[in-house]
């Protein structure tokens, strides 16, 4: 049994879910799409370009975020920025997400006294 | 001719997007590749070594555009129609399969019946040749519109998520059927692949019902032939109504209300239809009339029936439905009773 591939996949869902959560906090200051992969980086928050655009995309068709062409600077850029709704939502969630990892925490951790 | 290189990997990802979101998403895409040469090339000016790399790790183009494009989870059927979906369009290719089977064979002997061959070794040969050869030129286009019927109806089902079963609700759940209301599968499937059987052969070869002159050898039909073709759309509705009425036996699976009201209404409308089509003076072809009367001109009451096919036939329609009709009302009563 390969056990990485079952666990690259693992890990790759868990990260999905809580991506968007990262995004909308993170937009909370405007910036382009490129400075939040580094900022996600820096983080130790892997993540690809080409995941991260379309991501982006698809919260502001669903009016989480709100996009704007710079052209004022040398290279003309798109800043993304978070919107009222969405930082309703990420607030929500945010909430949601810690109650979450708490209880699964808990029960984890419960988990390994048993095994040992 | 490095630039090359960006603009037409940025093509290739973005020409079968949407128009709308097209030019924004090169314009960013744009962008990402020169933020990710600047950051890997620093002051020097990128050599296409680099612009390799940076698009290598981007993605390739089709990857870029399945992420870009709002409709890549999309599908043409999804759940919950796809199984549905499976189920009737193997139904219905098994119906298709079996009814145009039988609709050949019945030309292909009718056809050979009215033959000149007189060797029985030779004209065994030329039949089974006839049959393949009829089989395969019928077959797949009979086939490639059954699948393409089932599939457009469930595309359009997923599409304006259209409900086809209510068992979201417990209280219409069906209860287990017993075994004397259930309906035999493979009856039902019988009876589809008859009507499509049926079907075909009217429309396509009517000549085939035909009878053989001992004096001439030579075939006459039973039926008018002008007339046959000219009410195509009368043995159509004939022929949807039968498929009708045996699709919702298969889809209930066993005699219920249902499939009794669905009997009823639909053998009726046939029962309509048969009259209309068969009462009218033209169905019978005149020579068949004229030569049967030849033929039994001694006994009036043999020749009274040939002149009067058509109403024998349309006795014997009338006659199948209201057994079907009758089969329908009293298993779905007794099942109703069943206690």
């Amino acid at each position: 049994m390969n056990h990485d591939d079952i666990v690259a996949g693992l890990v790759q869902e868990l990260r999905r879910g809580n991506l968007i959560l990262l995004v909308l906090n993170r937009l909370q200051k405007p910036m382009y799409g490129y400075n939040l992969v580094k900022e996600l980086q820096a983080h130790d928050i892997p993540i690809e370009a080409n995941t991260l655009y379309p991501l982006m995309r698809r919260l502001e068709s669903q009016g989480l975020l709100t996009s704007e062409w710079e052209t004022s600077e040398a290279k003309p850029r798109k800043y993304y920025k978070t919107t009222a709704d969405g930082l309703i939502v990420l607030n929500k969630t945010t909430e949601q997400w810690k109650a979450f990892t708490q209880n699964v925490e808990k029960l984890l951790s419960e988990g390994e006294n048993q095994n040992d | 001719m490095t630039n090359d290189l960006i603009e037409r990997y940025i093509y290739a990802a973005t020409k079968r997007l949407p128009k709308k979101i097209r030019s924004d998403v090169s314009d960013e895409l744009r962008t990402i590749i020169d933020d990710m040469l600047t950051e890997r090339c620093a002051n020097t000016t990128p050599q296409e070594k680099d612009i390799r790399i940076v698009l290598t790790e981007l993605g390739t183009p089709q990857e870029l555009y399945e992420q870009y494009n709002p409709d890549s989870d999309k599908c043409l059927i999804g759940s919950p129609y796809y199984s549905t979906y499976k189920y009737v369009l193997k139904i219905v290719l098994i119906c298709t399969c079996a009814g145009i089977t039988l609709a050949m064979i019945i030309s292909t002997l009718v056809n050979a019946l009215n033959g000149t061959e007189t060797s029985y070794a030779s004209s065994s040969v030329i039949l089974l040749r006839d049959f393949f050869v009829n089989l395969f030129t019928s077959l797949p286009s009979a086939i490639v519109w059954a699948f393409a019927f089932v599939t457009i109806l469930f595309a359009i089902f997923y599409h304006k998520n259209i409900k086809i079963d209510n068992t979201g609700n417990l209280d219409s759940l069906p209860s287990v059927p017993v075994k004397k209301e259930k309906i035999s599968k493979v009856e039902t499937i019988a009876s589809i692949a008859i009507t499509i059987a049926f079907l075909s052969v009217f429309l396509i070869c009517p000549q085939v019902l035909c009878m053989i002159t001992t004096k001439t050898n030579t075939f006459i039909p039973i039926f008018n032939l002008d007339t046959i073709h000219s009410t195509w759309y009368i043995i159509i509705m004939f022929g949807v109504l039968g498929i009708i009425r045996e699709s919702v036996k298969l889809i209930e699976k066993r005699y219920n209300k249902k499939v009794m009201i669905t009997s009823v209404i639909t053998n009726v409308l046939s029962a309509v239809l048969a009259v209309i089509w068969l009462a009218g003076e033209n169905i019978l072809n005149s020579d068949f009339v004229n030569y049967t009367s030849e033929l039994f001109a001694d006994s009036d009451k043999i020749s009274a029936i040939f002149a009067n096919f058509h109403l024998f036939f349309m006795g014997c329609i009338l006659l199948a439905l209201a057994i079907d009709t009758l089969d329908a009302v009293v298993k779905t009563l007794k099942s109703q009773n069943k206690i």
